[in-house]
Order: structure tokens, then sequence, then C-alpha cells
């Protein structure tokens, strides 16, 4: 990626969900999305949460990245517990060390690819010249060299797609959650997507964690969880993840 | 922030047009009620000056109205005292003094009480014969001339060149009249004093009531602004030099022009409040609505990381550069609008003055800035409302706004 080495300690717990559960209120009821769910990603795993819609996977993947606050239990990030924190310091925790992408990607319409990768980096507060210099190493390397200045309208689903992963990982986070990364793509540009992230894994360490119901992203994985009915309802380690 | 605040409004062109426009159109129009509230102002402050002096020193029952008889006259020493203290003064430009008294004018068989002001003819410092329309001014060496107001005139069948007997009480009390002859017809910005008041010269009043004393001395100052701190210099050397006199500025000498100017600060403020009330309202609706289309959006730029502040400052933003931007538009229309009154050159005649001028529209710092000030902050504060409310959406919720 051109920004110099970001490997962690590989094996090292990042992010850890214990006795994680959510409730949403639906009218005079109340749905149980989540019960009881506990979860680790160490440091390089790519893991990858399978279940069908409606089984949970969104809301833990909100819960894992602190964007929703859970019912019960609790979310631990490089070990330290993140329910006591105020709403600031999680929002200082994700622009510093989580990456998001998202199903739709989620790009700010008014600004180029390059600034929508160079967003976070405001964020943090990095210097202009180091900026510069992470956005345009990370474009290459999601293969945007030559589009940075287009807007996202003028971009394929693909297209869109890769600068949401750059966004992602601009930041050099310690993990990346991506929601249904592929699930608005056709399937070649998915697995061109799937290599992609695979291939970051690999060559910088960096942990993923993919919910999907998408069968074609399960191969990509050292790790697959099924969740159903807001549980794990199992875990099945691969060995070398291999593209299907 | 500051840029994408302002990358935002070009999402939607056609509501941001029709923002700034709305902004815009506010501004322009208070620019030009207040330009023009300004211009008929100082044309009335011009006019009050140019009747009453920068500021009159008397004694403060004269300048009260309380005074009764001629006990409170200034005797010659004491008048040249207070003219050369108040010419000593940095800014005056020069100095006269009046003598009023109350008299009878009998003119064939008509007599009509009236006021008469003995002035110094061609003083320099107040400009009598302006308000001649009919005849001619004082003279210097006058001493039986008299200028009658149009409307005294009018109801005493008065011409210039006829002689009318004036009768009044000396300062030691005995009745004394005198022949005068009509020289000049005024005109006047008030009808009250076209009806009751004539101008005689100062030795011809010295001389009826049998003193050499004066009632005022009124002074000139080059500038308005510097009114007030000639009026403290004066009251100081006053003080100091044992006079127990008074001094008056001019805005405290016309009635009519704190009530006129009073009226007008209120017409502004109505004016300027209909304004930012009217802007406040229209924005904040649109802005409510433009945040809600992009709820998502907050949503994933809070996932990203960026604070329920900084989302608040960016939307903010949002709404001041809408502000920054149609009040621009809005003071550079307010100019067209300006010139294209002072163009048009529309005779008008402002309350308080004796002549009719052109309509016009005064652009000072004061007449653009406050409008656009205004349209700033109205637009601003129009969005922190919408802009709280979309910051208190958790963001996984915003998220799902479709």
């Amino acid at each position: 990626m051109g920004q110099g080495s970001f490997c962690y300690v590989k094996g090292t717990p990042v992010l850890e969900a214990r006795e994680l559960t959510k409730f949403y209120t639906l009218g005079k009821e109340k749905v149980r999305a989540l019960d009881r769910v506990d979860f680790t990603a160490r440091q390089g795993d790519f893991t990858v949460v399978n279940g069908p819609s409606g089984s949970g996977k969104s809301t833990l993947l909100n819960l894992l990245a602190l964007i929703d606050r859970p019912s019960a239990g609790e979310v631990l990030f490089e070990g330290k517990p993140t329910s006591t924190l105020p709403e600031r310091a999680l929002a200082h925790l994700r622009r510093e060390k989580i990456g998001l992408v998202f199903q739709t990607f989620n790009l700010i319409p008014v600004l180029s690819a390059a600034e929508n990768v160079e967003y976070p980096l405001l964020l943090t507060r990095t210097p202009r010249a180091e900026r510069r210099e992470r956005v345009r190493a990370i474009l290459a390397e999601v293969g945007l060299s030559d589009l940075a200045r287009r807007r996202p309208d003028e971009l394929s689903g693909g297209q869109r797609q890769r600068v949401a992963v750059a966004r992602a990982l601009v930041t050099q986070p310690r993990v990346v959650l991506a929601d249904e990364p592929t699930a608005n793509l056709d399937s070649a540009t998915g697995k061109q997507i799937m290599e992609l992230l695979q291939g970051l894994n690999r060559e910088h360490c960096v942990t993923f964690v993919v919910v999907t119901h998408d069968p074609a992203v399960v191969p990509y994985a050292e790790r697959v969880l099924t969740i159903r009915d807001g549980r794990i309802g199992g875990e099945e380690r691969r060995g070398e993840p291999r593209p299907a | 922030m500051a840029s994408l605040a302002l990358r935002n409004l070009s999402r939607n062109r056609r509501r941001t047009l029709l923002s700034a426009g709305i902004v815009a159109l506010g501004c322009a129009l208070s620019l030009a009620v207040l330009g023009f509230v300004e211009r008929s102002r100082a044309l009335i402050q011009e006019s009050t000056v140019q009747q009453f002096g920068n500021l009159q020193i008397a004694d403060p029952k004269v300048l009260e109205g309380r005074a009764e008889g001629f006990a409170s006259l200034l005797p010659p020493g004491d008048r040249a005292r207070v003219e050369a203290l108040a010419r000593a003064e940095r800014g005056v430009v020069g100095t006269t003094v009046q003598l009023s008294f109350s008299g009878l004018l009998a003119v064939r068989r008509t007599t009509a009480v009236v006021r008469a002001v003995g002035v110094v003819p061609q003083n320099g410092v107040l400009d009598y014969d302006r308000l001649v329309v009919e005849g001619r001014g004082l003279r210097p060496g006058d001493l039986g001339a008299l200028l009658v107001g149009r409307t005294l005139a009018e109801e005493l069948g008065l011409r210039v060149g006829d002689f009318v007997n004036l009768t009044a009480t000396t300062v030691a009390g005995a009745f004394n009249v005198s022949p005068l002859e009509v020289v000049g017809v005024f005109r006047f910005s008030s009808a009250e004093v076209e009806r009751a008041q004539v101008f005689v010269p100062l030795a011809f009043a010295q001389l009826l009531l049998a003193t050499d004393g004066v009632e005022r001395v009124v002074v000139r100052v080059d500038r308005l602004g510097r009114t007030w701190e000639v009026a403290r210099g004066i009251e100081g050397k006053l003080s100091a030099g044992g006079l127990p006199l008074a001094v008056r500025t001019w805005d405290v000498l016309s009635p009519f022009y704190r009530g006129l100017s009073g009226f007008f600060d209120l017409l502004f403020g109505f004016l300027v409040a209909a304004v930012f009330v009217l802007v406040f309202f229209v924005i904040l609706q649109i802005l409510t609505l433009s945040f809600l289309e992009r709820m998502r959006e907050l949503g994933t730029i809070r996932a990203l990381g960026t604070t329920q502040g900084e989302v608040f400052s960016l939307l903010v933003g949002e709404g001041l550069w809408l502000g920054v931007l149609g009040g621009g538009v809005g003071v550079l229309g307010g100019i067209a609008l300006a010139a294209l009154f002072n163009a048009a050159g529309i005779p008008w005649q402002p309350p308080g003055t004796v002549e009719a001028v052109a309509l016009g529209v005064d652009l000072t710092p004061r007449v653009v800035g406050i409008p656009w000030g205004v349209s700033v902050l109205s637009t601003a504060l129009s969005a922190v409302l919408p802009a709280y409310q979309a910051t208190r959406v958790p963001p996984a919720e915003a998220l799902r706004a479709v």
C-alpha cells in the first residue's frame, strides 16, 4: 500500500463481544435481534459472519462498529470495554481504529473519489502532505489512480466499492467491518472486491469481519460464523482460504 | 468541513437558489429601505441644524422654556465671553445670537400675536435667506425690517413692502411699539412657525425691548458628528468660568427631530425583525427538509468517526454559507436598487424639511452591513434546530434511513 507496515502482533484479540444482546421495540412488541452473542476477532483474522436476512448479522456488525449500543453485554476493543464510553470517545475510536465498508457504498456524493478517501484523514487531523500521499497510495492499491478526481455518480458500482474499501483502509485501522460488501455488485465485480479484501488482509494483516448472506463470499474466509435468529449457530475454521 | 458545507449547497441547486433568493430578496429590500431612511434622516438632521445651529448656549430656563420675562438674558459682557470661549473650541465655525419675544402685530385693522425672533442678518451661522420665498432676507444695516411666515402673510393679507406695527413689552415692563416694513416672506418646515413667527434684526429687537442683552448664543460646528464633543468642551469651560449657563445640542432642541428619529428607528427595527423572521422560518423549513433527506449520509459520516459536534458545525456551516452568499447577492441587488432610485430623481419632501429633494438611498457601511449581517445571522440560526435534531439521531438509525 506504500504506507509502511501497520501489522500488529497477529493473533492478538482486537474486537470481542461478550454476551451481546440487542432488543428492538416494534410497536408494543419487543424483538430480540441478538441473543447473548460471544465473538472474538483477532489481529489478521478474516472472518465471515454468514446468515440469512433478519438473522442479526447487521445488528452484530453495528454493535461491533460501535455505531449502536447493546441492550446487554459488552463490546471490548483492544481488550477495553466500550459500553461506558461517551459518544464523542466512540467517534474518536471509530475514526482512528475502525474501517467500515457498506453494502450501498455510502460515498459522499459531492466529493471526488480521492476526497472521499481523504475524509477520514481530515477527521484524524493528518497533515496535508501525508494525507495526499496516503490517498494516492491507497487509490493505487485498489486500482483507481486514474479515477481519483471522479465523483461517485461517475463511477461504476465496483469502482465505488473500491473507493469505499480505500476509505476504510486509509487510516490504517485495527479492524475493517464490511456489511454485505458484494450485495449490490454483479458476481464478477463481487469476486474482484473479495479478492481485493483478501489481498489486503494477507499483505497487511488487516483484520476483516465481513457479514454476508452471499455464499460466494464464504470461501475467502479463514473462519466462518453462522448466525441464525440472533445466535451464533456454528463456527467453521477453514485452513488456507481460497477464492471461490 | 467549511469546504464540504459549501459543496453541500450544490447538491440541490434549485433548492439552494430558492433559499439564497429568499435571503437575497430580504436583504436587498431591507438595504434599500434602510438606505432611504438614512438619507431622509440625514436631510432632516441637516435641516434641523440649519434651523437651530449645532448647539445653543443660554440660561437653563430659556432652553427648557421656563423663562419668565427677560430675567435670563445674557448681558453684553457674558455674551462676549461665551462667544469667545465657544469659538475657541476645535471645530466651531461661527457663533451668532438671538433675542426672542412675544408681541402684537398690527396691520390695518387686524392684529395677531406673534413670536418675534431678533437675529443678526447674514450671520454666517444660520442661513435665514434660504427660507425666503418672496422678497428678500434681512441685511446688515436693516432696522425696521420684518420677515413674516407664509401662512401669517396669507392670513393678514400681507405683501412685501407693506408696513406693520409691532407692539411689545420692554424688559422694564413698559409698552413699546414700532413700525416695520415687510421685506420678505419665509417658508418653514412647520406650519405653526409659518403662522406665528417673524424675524426681525437683532438691533431692532434690542431697541424695542430697551435692552442690550441677548437670549441665547447659537454655535455652528464644522461637522455634525463633532457636535457633542464641542458641547462637552463648552460645558466644561462654562463651568470653569463660573457661568451658570446650559448647552443643548440640536437633537435635544428639536422635539420634532427626536420624535421622527424614534419613529425611523422603530420602522427600521420592525423591518429588520420582519425580514429576520421571514428568512428564519422559510430557511428553517428548507434546511429541515434538506437534512432529513440526507439522514443516511449523516449516519455514514457519523459512522466514519465524525462527532456530533462536527456534524452540527457542518450543518450550521451550510446555513452560514447560504446566508453569506444569499446576503452577498442581496447586497448587490440592494445597491442596484439604490442606484435605480437615485437615478430616477423622484421629488420628495422629507418631513421637517423646507424643500423637496430627489428621493434617494444612502449607501453607508451601516446601511450595507446591517441587512447583510441580519441575513447571515437569521440563516445560520435557522440551521441550528434542524442541525441539532439531525445530530441526535444515532448513527445506526440514521444509516437505516431511506
